[in-house]
This record gives structure tokens, sequence and C-alpha cells, in this order.
């Protein structure tokens, strides 16, 4: 969902701004790149030491694109706990909105998002499955008034971009919301964007034997539609087939 | 007087004659034992003259020399107490044994001959070198006797011995325990009914043991990774004698074996603790090494729960018998090979905390502890393993809803009948087919093996991982009974690659 947004909102010439962490930071900075838009990583240590060292690659690139990796801290600065949530208000600062797209209860994000109500900034929150602990963050912000994002074109209209940039505009999100159930044997329409499924539970609501269930799923993830974590299957978004 | 008797000495599994020769001569009264002798021999000679004196027996009050030859084979351990004794006695006598028998046994001071370790090892091997009667102490007659073509004679005391050999008083040999009259298996502890839900970590659990494959189970804690890690020796055929034989001579070694009941046609099962060194799981200790985890796991299961949290060098060890199902150990005493042909069953974590994915609680963990603890597991050990799945977590309360799938009875069916069509096909399971005989006797259709070699590409599947995902097919056919590996089995064996998931 990061990646894809933040590559939608790069098309569209938005700058997209995260925190070169793990995880949706990282997601948002590729997004950004896949489709050659400009990116700023707002770090937490000095802008000389990469943290996590395994995004080196991820903060060359974001140079060589064009963007930025910026730094409140003096170069030498040390990843140090105490300096993140600090680097969250800076990204809050630069930023004209800030997207949450999953929070868990405590989460970092939601710094960011109080920053950004101080600071006047407009918060919007991706809301997930109920289910998920991921959303628990997303989806308070949501009901103290954060504005609801289903896709780029929200996050557009916030910033008062009107220009469409998208390929459909009326059309709901295909990464988003509930797909007709087609595909192959109605795997995917049991299947869920965000919330793994293992093969026991699919197996169980088409009453098939797990084997059979397993045999179709690897040859969905070997065509790209369908991705497997470690605690199940979910369907691919758009880009993760592109990258696969 | 001179008289010698046969014994043997035990080096691992290994069995090497040892002639106890004895001589009373005169000169300066003194008992000397001489030939290689360590410290727990060297101590027989107290034993063995209390033992003669207690025994009503005459201790020769003259110049006595014990020799254990050959010289220059280093002898150990108390089962040279009692060829000790009865060679001194022999000699009193002026009598020779019968030929091609052997003595083993450790003598109590009263002269009672007591239990000694490794008595069914010495017997099969003793066998081997031509012998045909075995005195024994009586606590082993039972292990002993069951080695078809030797006579087994127990022995309660030194006395009752010596009045045997003089023909005094004749011992009654040991009724051979022939193995194939107790064919009496016990029910397994663990039954497949009695596990809810994990349909996926079922037919997993079936694949490895038609196919004798590795198996990684990953999820929470409280998933139920244990409990179907319990039921695979239920659902694997009972050990064939050849096998049932190993394992009783691993375990008399260890000095384990019931008196009354030798053989057992159970599967072994172990699960060591994740503290245990790598002694302890391959083998070990000083001079020879004793049979380690791995060894007491032959033919069996071996369950290493936590699999992360065992130290990096004891999973490295693990190497080379999970390849080619025996260990070989050297230490000071010389190197010995113990069996150690199991299967491996790791069950893990998603993550330190235990909880990354589970639907209810969130995980604490940070992604970089994450990518640490998956890393401890990966690379060669994790190249072995021949299927991973993950086990969700059942919430208590749709626990009694959750459907029991099969008992364990029709799975071992499928599995017997899977593993038939196997040792029919090449003489052995499908994990240990080599990649010749892989390519030779399970041969792809072009589709089938293009979907592996996509898998492998996208994937990066090492040599081995290649092999190791199209035994796992090769068994799924098995299982379908199918002579051809289809394209479906292919699929359904990647399937159980999680491994191969980015974290």
């Amino acid at each position: 969902m990061a990646e894809q947004l933040a590559a939608d909102l790069a098309r569209a010439g938005v700058i997209v701004i995260s925190g070169l962490a793990l995880g949706i930071d990282a997601a948002a900075h590729r997004g950004a790149l896949v489709v050659g838009g400009v990116t700023v990583a707002v770090m937490g240590t000095g802008v000389d030491i990469v943290y996590p060292a395994a995004h080196g690659k991820l903060a060359e690139e974001i140079v060589a694109a064009g963007g930025a990796l910026v730094s409140q801290f003096p170069d030498g600065t040390a990843p140090r706990r105490h300096n993140f949530p600090a680097r969250n208000w800076t990204m809050a600062a630069l930023s004209e909105a800030v997207v949450v797209v999953e929070a868990a209860e405590g989460s970092g994000a939601l710094i960011t998002a109080e920053a950004a109500l101080d600071l006047h900034k407009e918060v919007l929150a991706v809301p997930g499955s109920v289910f998920s602990p991921l959303s628990v963050g997303t989806h308070q912000l949501i009901r103290d008034g954060a504005l609801l994002v289903q896709n780029a074109r929200d996050v557009l209209a916030a910033l008062g971009v009107t220009q469409e940039v998208l390929d459909d505009p009326l059309a709901p999100p295909k990464s988003l919301g509930i797909a007709p159930p087609s595909g192959r044997d109605g795997i995917l329409a049991h299947l869920s964007d965000v919330l793994p499924l293992s093969a026991a539970e699919i197996a169980r609501k088409l009453q098939l034997p797990v084997a059979e269930v397993l045999v179709r799923l690897t040859a969905l993830e070997l065509d790209g539609a369908v991705r497997r974590h470690h605690d199940g299957y979910v369907r691919a978004l758009r880009s993760g087939q592109k990258r696969a | 007087m001179l008289a010698a008797v046969d014994s043997c000495t035990l080096a691992g599994l290994h069995v090497r004659r040892v002639e106890v020769q004895a001589h009373i001569a005169n000169g300066e009264v003194k008992f000397l034992l001489v030939g290689m002798a360590a410290t727990s021999v060297k101590e027989a000679r107290e034993r063995v003259r209390s033992a003669i004196k207690n025994s009503g027996l005459e201790f020769p009050g003259k110049r006595l020399t014990v020799n254990l030859a050959p010289a220059e084979l280093r002898k150990e351990g108390s089962r040279l107490d009692l060829p000790i004794a009865v060679s001194i006695a022999l000699a009193r006598a002026g009598r020779t044994p019968a030929p091609n028998t052997a003595f083993l046994g450790e003598l109590a001071l009263d002269g009672a001959v007591r239990h000694v370790d490794g008595v069914l090892v010495a017997a099969l091997g003793l066998r081997e070198l031509g012998f045909e009667r075995i005195f024994v102490p009586q606590a082993n007659a039972a292990e002993a006797a069951l080695v078809d073509g030797l006579v087994v004679t127990p022995c309660a005391s030194l006395k009752a011995v010596v009045n045997h050999l003089l023909g005094i008083e004749l011992i009654e040999p040991h009724s051979s325990t022939s193995p194939a009259s107790d064919l009496y298996i016990e029910p397994p502890e663990h039954d497949l009914a009695e596990v809810h839900g994990q349909e996926e970590g079922r037919r997993a659990l079936e694949i490895a043991a038609a196919g004798g494959h590795h198996l990684l189970l990953s999820g929470p804690p409280g998933a139920g990774k244990t409990m179907l890690a319990r039921c695979l020796p239920g659902i694997l055929p009972p050990l064939e004698l050849e096998e049932a034989l190993e394992v009783a001579q691993v375990r008399s070694l260890l000095g384990e074996l019931s008196g009354d009941r030798p053989l057992s046609w159970a599967r072994p099962f172990r699960a060591p603790h994740h503290g245990v060194s790598a002694a302890g799981l391959i083998g070990g200790g000083s001079g020879l090494a004793q049979p380690g985890e791995i060894s007491r796991a032959a033919h069996g299961v071996l369950f290493l729960d936590e699999l992360a949290e065992f130290q990096t060098p004891v999973l490295q060890a693990l190497r080379q018998p999970l390849e080619t199902g025996r260990v070989t150990i050297t230490r000071s005493g010389g190197s010995v090979s113990y069996p150690a042909r199991f299967t491996l069953v790791g069950a893990t974590n998603p993550c330190p905390c235990g909880w990354a994915g589970d639907p209810v609680r969130s995980c604490r963990c940070t992604p970089g502890a994450i990518a640490t603890y998956q890393r401890r597991l990966s690379g060669p050990l994790l190249d072995r393993i021949d299927l991973k799945v993950g086990v969700r977590r059942i919430k208590v309360e749709t626990l009694a809803s959750e459907p029991t799938g099969e008992s364990s009875a029709p799975v071992r069916e499928r599995v017997v009948a899977a593993r038939a069509r196997q040792l029919a096909r090449q003489g052995c399971l499908n994990a240990q087919l080599k990649p010749a005989r892989l390519r030779q006797l399970a041969g792809l259709e072009p589709a089938s093996r293009r979907v592996l070699e996509r898998w492998a590409e996208q994937r990066g599947l090492s040599a081995r991982g290649f092999h190791r995902a199209w035994r796992v097919a090769r068994t799924s056919a098995d299982l379908d009974g199918a002579e051809q590996i289809a394209e479906r089995h292919i699929l359904e064996a990647l399937g159980y690659r999680l491994q191969d998931v980015a974290a």
C-alpha cells in the first residue's frame, strides 16, 4: 500500500518524505523511486550514517534520483532511541500533509501524526482490517478526525492538487477494496490484500484438501498473483507484480 | 600354570577380541596386570582378589601375572573382571575352557556378577568373530540372547561360573529371546486425532513420514508445534528387525536396555533441550566417544524445539550426520562411528518474542531483531531441511470447534504404502536419493521441470534446495500412488518451502 501510494503521488509530482527506516518508510521511498519521483529521507542519525545499514543502497538511489538525505543531527550521530521522535517532528514540519499507512499502538508514526497536528498540517490515515493490530493506530487517527485515505486521489485532494494523473480517477483502486471474485478457482476471492490467510484456512473455506490448495496457491505465487508471507498468503499488489 | 580365556573390548559399535591370560608362577607373592589396561581395568585387581576369596575359592599365594592381549589395544571398562577371575581360577585348576567361548561381566566384592553396558553390541560382534558361546551377567542375558546362533550362559556369581566350568554344577543356557517371537508394539503416545486444525502441518508431517524428510515448523508459542512433532513416531511404520537391533545396540552401550524386554519396535523420539552441548547432541566424552542424542534418535525422530536457541556450533555439527546418516567422532581414544539416520523435526518461533504474524497479539521485536533471528537458522542447516511450514495459533475459545482431522492409524497406512513403493523402486527412502539417482528414477516431465526451474530462478534456490523440492515432489507422488511426478506434485512441494519466502 505504502509503495503504491508513494508511486502514484510521485507520479503526480508530489515529493515523498519518509524516514529511511525498515518497512513502510522504505516502501514509500521505493515507490517514489520506481516511477522516477523525488523523495526525501529525514534521518534520525547524522547524514553520514545510514541506519539501518542495509539501506545504504536505497539512500544512494534517493540521492541519485534527485532527492535528498536530510538530518537535524550533526555528522557522526549514531542511532539513538531518543533521537527518532525528534526526527519525526522534523518530518512533519517539512511536510504539507502526513499519511499514516500503518500504526500499531504506540507506534512512532503516531508521534509524527501528533507533531503534524501541533504544526497544523493535514493528517491522513489508511484504514486496515479491523482484525489487524497494525491498524489500531490509524483507526484511532480516523476516529479523531484524520482524513481517510483509500488511494492517492484522497491525498491529492487534501493537498488541493486538482490535476488528475491517475489512470482512471473514478475507478476504485485496484489494490484496495473488494476485487471482483475472479481468478483461478476463486482462491483469489478468498484472499485479502493485507491480512494473511494460511493455506489451512483457505482450504477450509473452499472445502478442499490442503494439499490441493497449496498446489493452486503455489501456481498463483509463481505467476505473481499472490504473495506469501511467513504467516500466510495475501493477494499481491500491482507493484509487487511488476517487480516479481 | 597357565590358562587363557576370551573376552572383548568395544570401540563404539566395533568389537575387538581380547585374550585374558593368567600365569601362576613361583616367586614373590604379587598380582600383576599388564596389557594396556585403563584405570577402570586396573581396579579389577582388587575386585577380582576379593571376589575370588569371597566365593570360597583360593587366591593363588604366588606370583600371578595376568596379561590382556593384544597388548597394543587400550582396554576400558569393568567387563573384563569376570574373564580375569575365570582365567585365574582355571589356571589354578589346570583346566582350559571350551573353545570359542567368551566371558563378560563385572564382579562385586562378594563374587556376584554385575550388569555391564554394551552386552548386545559385544554379543553381535563376538558372533561375527566366530564365537559360539558367551558368559554374561544374568541381568544382561536377555539382550545377549537376542543374537541368533549364540549360546548365552547367564552368570549369577563367580562361584556358579567356576562350578559350571569344572563340571560340578551346570548352568542352564538362557533361552533365545528371538526377536521374531515378540511382536508387541506399544501404542503411540500421541495420536493425530488430538490435533485440532493445523491441516498444513498435518500434511507436511505425513510427507515427512512417508519420504523420511526433515521438517521445520514455524509458529508462535502454543501453536501446537510440539504436539505435531510428537505425533510423528505414531504415523511411522514399526522398526524393521535390523533397525530395532541398531537402536538396541546404542541403548545397550548406554546401559539403557530393559532387562526383560530388550528389543522395542517403537521408533525412538528424542527431544534434547536447546542448552545441549555439541558432545551431548552428536556424541562425545573423553577417551572414546559415547553416542549422543542423534544416535539415540537413529531410525526415529529427533525433535529440536526452539531451534534458533541452540548454539550455532551445535547446529553446525548436525550437518554431516544429516547428510550421511552416520556420525564419526574422534577423541583421544580413537574414532568411533554411530548410526544417525533420523528424521529431524525442528520448531521455531517466527521472531524472538514469538508473536510476529499472530492475528491477535502484536510483535514487539524490531525488524532487525527478527532478521537476526531468522538468519541464525538460515544457511547450511536450513538448506538441509526439506519441508518448512508455518503453524498458526488457534484461539482457545475456538479450539473445541476446530475440526479434529484423521487419527494416526489411516495416515500410517498411507505412509507405509508410500514407503513400500519407494523401497521397491529404489531400496531407500526418497530423502536419501542421490541427485544422480533422482534424475534417473524420478524424471520430470517438461511442464513440471519448467515450474521447478521458474521457482528456483525467482527464489535463488541452491542446487541442494532444488533437489530437495524434487524429492518432496516424488514423495507427494508416492502418497498419490502415481508413477510419474506431475506438475501438481511439484507445486505442492514448493508450497512447503517457507524458507524461500523473504522475511
